[in-house]
């Protein structure tokens, strides 16, 4: 039956515009405006889903994003290329072409089999799984049954990335809350001059303005047209962090919004009543029946029940009337209150009054599928007398009480305190710059809620700099709006707390009587407030039962932790659009026509080898190794961090910073250079270059570069030496060309002298190559004759294109880090954090040679002399496999066994295509470092290699390459 | 002393024959405009002498840090990016002036192989909300203000300017960084409904 009443001033739907959709196969139609659940219920369908445990049938229960009842799934169609799995359909805009469906059904909504779970009830008590599924031999078959049975909306894995866009955003004053008192409070930080954002998870702003009748203002008007305040809707606050730092979510994106100022207006919770049968489709709260009426123009029953214990309930059993609803009685659970003229206004209508009374139980129609009539009893805080009447209706209208959606102000820190005239936590203490008001404030009352709002709007933008505080004074509520208890006791249970987990009144005593009687015992326990919902509409009255139950007020027994999220938040939102920054260097362009095959070293992509058609990856490297060897390769070296010290304490400066000497170093010469920590752990190395008296050029790791700059530029500071750091990592193009030819490439592109004697090894030169001014270094890394080439970076595709066409006739290849990595290994040179770790000393790495613990100060000498009077913790040293080994050979990071203890870990290894055969570096216990002693290498399937210790270099140990005429 | 041999040509680290970008006009240039500009001349030097010598040299510097001020004739503009540090650019003349001078000690030449975009357009500051955490609409254009800051995770230093009410501004990054700043923030600003200008397009702006 249609339940769609006549238009309404001010409904959110568009009568104009039809949605169709479909909803478990069976194709429906709405409005434009319309949500999942509003167009399904004014179609007439009631049930819309199944509970979590027993399948139960559910329907709108809140109508808000505030229980979790009624999740679908929208399948992937016409309309939708994927499905979207766990669509809430409270709040969920109708959409034409929704393809849903229920979640967590076994054949469907109708007839769903697991409902006969249902009848099990009482093998199921709380905690049954603990007790019943702990075994470790057959727990993969519960696993899976479990997987089976549990679990909601499916995930579509043909779902594309989304690259979902995140921002950042800005106000003075941020209000959470739309409703009467966010308004108030934004009108009031606005007209002081703050610049305002208010953000509502709802449709349209105006909180229960839109569907409580009395409690129109103008002040919505007033805030849209403010030209101070942004209103944002269908976006929700998901959480708080430090500095007012909130993440605003709505359809489309994640909003990082920073204000100075944090006004809660974020308002409460309506509860539920516990009573038999208290989730039977019909039952709802008394803001759903409300909005359904006012908002979407659907009629929520024809004969209701209203069970009531404030002013609200009465208020909804007036509108019910006045909107054409039968209501059959009215159910106060209180034998006193205040509002003297609602009541008569309720009798008014027709309308029986019992005082003192509960719903014991709701009985479902006869097709089971809804409710059918109430049982009334006498009640007097629990103790529940005799059923004295039954009255037929198909709705049930609840309005007990409130909950204060205060999770954001928990996560800011606010201390709350709970307040027994009330019966509702209320902030005590606020942190800096956090202010509430309204309904999460305990301030209930119409008036008095736009009376909050403006005072914490005067604070809050007072706060910002903004206007004098407030000065307004709220008056007190004139009685609770909650209920103490609203909980009825049934011996056949099915009252239900929390309706996400089909936790029953029942499940809370056990729980306590088996010693869960702490409130985040009991609810990783029971998993109450554990389910997609959080405890919006349970954890109230888990506490209630828990305080209820050990002889505790609720203050004392406290709230559980609230954490983001608010509400669940899409991954794809979470993920939004990825910055990775990656750097290139002006050389990239040439390596990409090339083939390079591309690898991250830090941020930087370089090119690991140059594909050759036909060409296997380790093909390729050797060859490209080969060619170094044999002839001249060219390698891009523009990732290396290259700093400047420019000044007269250069050299000082350089002295105190790594573990060498420098003060002597001549200009025109370069020298190895090693950093430590203050530990005396090796963290970089590079090559110190002099140009002038005062002014050193010098190289670090391409990862090291930007932290060694950082680290640099905060010794400066603290030494106040005369002298400048530049970083000119990115500002300086380099390559490396190395071979037994690589000098007679270079000279065909410059004038310098590059003669053994004029240009030594380690050399350091400024001159031009190919017009191009230039930097040039005599470098041995990878063990042939090799000039490095700095030139500005902008100069650097010109200096490589002249390279390469000089090198065409002597064969040059350019090489890329793997034969490099491979060409070093053979020299015996070590990579810092490849062949160290982050406890390796120089020592250890076998770089004690550079340690000069004569020098005065250097940054790790005081721990390297400390280090240097105990025995060595491990070694790196050299190995090789047997000549004629075949098999599986060892991979870096297998470990060294010894007597069955580990020993030692290999950080290098590559075969080697000049001495043909494995060759490695090992950092091992100083006993088994010795030249000849046999490694026990245990490979990843557990068999065995042996390997022994060899001196370094394994290539060119006289390091003749270096000289003229070797 | 550095050579002044090493003083930059103009090439662009963006043009390195990897931008394949497809130029916008009209309506959507005027939502959202990048342009790459890193052909400006520019020069830069840090040091506790660089002001003396700055001003030795004709050059005004800027009364504050994390400020700029505009070269004689608007020829360009200088930024000083921190007590000691700047960077000129825009004047070729004077650039290569400075190159070429003698420089004393306490005065250290930085070379500058930025790559720089410029950006405008009326969603400009949309853009900044996806890539930047600063909120540069709280800045105080008056105080010419320069914001070294992080953009799309790259390190950059940002001179916010308007003309002729359209909102300009100057992005330098890391040239290393450059291809990778302008491919994110084009994607961003396509998204918009704004894209790539040629540089020329927004002459009237530099």
């Amino acid at each position: 039956m249609m339940s769609r009443m006549h238009q309404k001033n001010g409904e959110w739907i568009d009568r104009s515009k039809a949605v169709s959709f479909s909803f478990e196969g069976k194709t429906y139609s709405g409005f434009a405006g319309d949500t999942i659940s509003s167009a399904i219920y004014a179609s007439g369908q009631r049930v819309m889903a199944r509970s979590f445990k027993y399948h139960r049938p559910r329907s709108i229960m809140s109508l808000a994003n505030h229980d979790a009842n009624l999740i679908m799934q929208n399948g992937a169609g016409a309309r939708f290329p994927y499905a979207t799995p766990n669509v809430r359909a409270d709040v969920t805009p109708l959409a034409e072409g929704m393809a849903l469906t229920a979640v967590n059904t076994f054949g469907g909504l109708a007839d769903d089999k697991a409902s006969v779970l249902g009848k099990f009830a009482r093998f199921l008590p709380v905690g049954f799984y603990y007790k019943a599924f702990h075994s470790k031999r057959l727990f993969p078959l519960w696993e899976r049954m479990f997987r089976k049975l549990t679990g909601l909306g499916k995930v579509d894995f043909a779902t594309p990335h989304i690259r979902t866009p995140k921002q950042y955003d800005f106000c003075d004053v941020l209000v959470i809350g739309a409703g009467a008192s966010g308004l108030s409070a934004a009108l009031a930080a606005a007209d002081q001059g703050a610049e305002v954002v208010v953000v509502d998870e709802n449709a349209r702003a105006g909180g229960s303005m839109s569907y409580q009748p009395g409690t129109e203002d103008s002040i919505l008007a007033k805030a849209v047209s403010h030209p101070r305040i942004r209103i944002l809707t269908g976006t929700y606050a998901a959480g708080y962090y430090a500095d007012h730092w909130v993440p605003l979510v709505d359809s489309e994106k994640m909003s990082k919004m920073r204000a100075k100022a944090v006004v809660f207006a974020s308002g409460a919770f309506e509860q539920p009543a516990v009573f038999r049968n208290n989730d039977l489709p019909g039952i709802m709260l008394a803001g759903a029946a409300q909005r359904l009426i006012h908002r979407y123009g659907v009629k929520p029953m024809t004969r209701a029940v209203v069970l009531a214990a404030n002013a609200d309930g009465y208020r909804a059993a007036i509108d019910l009337a006045e909107q054409g609803v039968t209501v059959a009685a009215l159910v106060d659970l209180r034998s006193s209150h205040q509002a003297g003229e609602l009541e008569v206004a309720v009798k008014a209508k027709g309308i029986q009054v019992f005082s003192s009374a509960c719903i014991y139980e709701a009985v479902p129609a006869a097709d089971g599928q809804s409710v059918g009539s109430v049982r009334i009893a006498a009640f007097d805080d629990g103790v529940v007398g005799a059923v004295s009447k039954e009255l037929e209706c198909d709705g049930v209208v609840v309005s007990i009480g409130y909950a204060p959606a205060a999770n954001l102000l928990y996560q800011a820190g606010t201390r709350m305190r709970f307040d027994k005239g009330l019966q509702q936590f209320v902030p005590e203490v606020l942190p800096y710059g956090v202010f509430a008001c309204g309904r999460v404030n305990g301030v209930h009352t119409f008036a008095s809620r736009l009376l909050d709002g403006q005072r914490a709007g005067a604070a809050a933008a007072s706060h910002v700099g903004f206007g004098d505080g407030p000065n307004a004074v709220i008056p007190a509520e004139a009685e609770s709006p909650s209920h103490v208890w609203p909980i009825v006791d049934h011996p056949d249970g099915k009252n239900f707390i929390d309706f996400d987990e089909d936790l029953q009144f029942k499940d809370f005593r056990n729980a306590v009587q088996e010693g869960f009687d702490n409130i985040e015992l009991l609810k990783r326990y029971s998993t109450n407030g554990m389910g997609p919902s959080q405890g919006k509409h349970s954890n109230m009255n888990g506490l209630r039962i828990l305080a209820r139950l050990t002889g505790k007020e609720p203050q004392q027994v406290g709230t559980t932790t609230a954490r983001p999220f608010y509400h669940p938040v899409p991954m794809s939102h979470l993920a939004g659009r990825g910055f990775s920054p990656e750097r290139i260097t002006p050389i990239h362009g040439r390596h990409e026509k090339l083939g390079a095959v591309w690898m991250s070293a830090g941020v930087w992509q370089r090119p690991e080898y140059y594909a050759q058609p036909g060409v296997e990856r380790i093909d390729s490297i050797r060859g490209e190794a080969m060619a170094v060897r044999s002839g001249v390769g060219i390698i891009d070296v523009g990732t290396l961090g290259k700093l400047e010290v420019i000044g007269p304490d250069a050299a000082e400066f350089l002295e105190r910073v790594y573990i060498s000497k420098y003060a002597g170093l001549k200009v025109g010469m370069t020298r190895y250079a090693v950093m430590c920590d203050e530990s005396g752990v090796v963290i970089d190395d590079g090559v110190v270059a002099r140009l002038a008296d005062d002014h050193f050029y010098f190289t670090t790791t391409t990862s090291g570069a930007a932290t060694i700059y950082r680290e640099l530029s905060r010794l400066n500071t603290m030494w106040k030496l005369d002298c400048g750091i530049v970083n000119h990592t990115g500002s300086f193009a380099a390559v490396n060309v190395a071979g037994p030819k690589a000098r007679a490439v270079l000279a065909t592109l410059t004038d310098v002298d590059l003669s053994g004697s004029a240009f030594p090894y380690l050399g350091l030169r400024e001159g031009v190559v190919a017009g191009i001014p230039a930097r040039l270094m005599r470098v041995g890394f990878v063990g042939e004759w090799g000039y490095e080439i700095h030139v500005p970076a902008n100069f650097g595709g010109a200096l490589w294109d002249a390279l390469m066409d000089a090198g065409k006739s002597e064969g040059i290849r350019p090489f890329g880090v793997e034969a490099q990595r491979l060409l070093r290994l053979e020299k015996g040179h070590i990579i810092i954090s490849q062949d160290t770790d982050g406890l390796t000393t120089p020592s250890e790495a076998g770089l004690d040679w550079a340690v000069k613990l004569d020098k005065l100060f250097f940054v790790g000498k005081r721990s390297l002399q400390i280090i240097a009077k105990k025995p060595l913790r491990q070694k790196l040293v050299g190995f090789m496999l047997d000549k004629d080994f075949t098999g599986a050979a060892p991979k870096e990071c297998h470990l060294v066994i010894q007597n069955g203890k580990l020993a030692g870990r290999i950080t290098s290894i590559a075969w080697s295509p000049s001495l043909q055969r494995h060759i490695g570096l090992v950092l091992v216990s100083p006993e088994l470092s010795a030249v000849g002693t046999t490694l026990h290498i245990r490979l990843s399937g557990g068999d065995m290699v042996a390997a022994k210790v060899v001196p370094t270099p394994f290539y060119d140990p006289e390091n003749l390459k270096q000289k003229e005429g070797a | 002393m550095m050579s002044a041999a090493f003083n930059p040509v103009p090439v662009s680290p963006l043009a390195d024959g990897l931008s394949s970008a497809v130029f916008v006009s009209g309506e959507e240039a005027a939502n959202l405009a990048i342009a790459d500009i890193s052909l400006q001349p520019r020069f830069g030097c840090k040091g506790p002498g660089a002001i003396s010598w700055l001003t030795a040299q004709g050059v005004p510097v800027p009364t504050a840090p994390n400020s700029a001020c505009v070269l004689p004739q608007g020829k360009g503009r200088v930024l000083r990016l921190g007590v000691t540090e700047f960077l000129v650019e825009g004047d070729a003349a004077l650039v290569a002036s400075l190159a070429a001078a003698q420089r004393p000690s306490g005065v250290y030449p930085v070379l500058r192989q930025d790559a720089c975009l410029l950006l405008s357009g009326r969603k400009l500051n949309a853009l900044l909300l996806q890539s930047c955490n600063v909120n540069f609409a709280a800045l105080d254009l008056s105080t010419s203000p320069v914001v070294l800051t992080s953009m799309v995770g790259v390190g950059v230093t940002v001179l916010p300017e308007e003309k002729n009410d359209v909102p300009c501004y100057r992005v330098w990054c890391d040239g290393s960084y450059g291809l990778y700043l302008w491919q994110t923030l084009c994607t961003i600003a396509e998204e918009l409904g704004g894209g790539t200008v040629g540089a020329e397009s927004l002459a009237v702006l530099l």
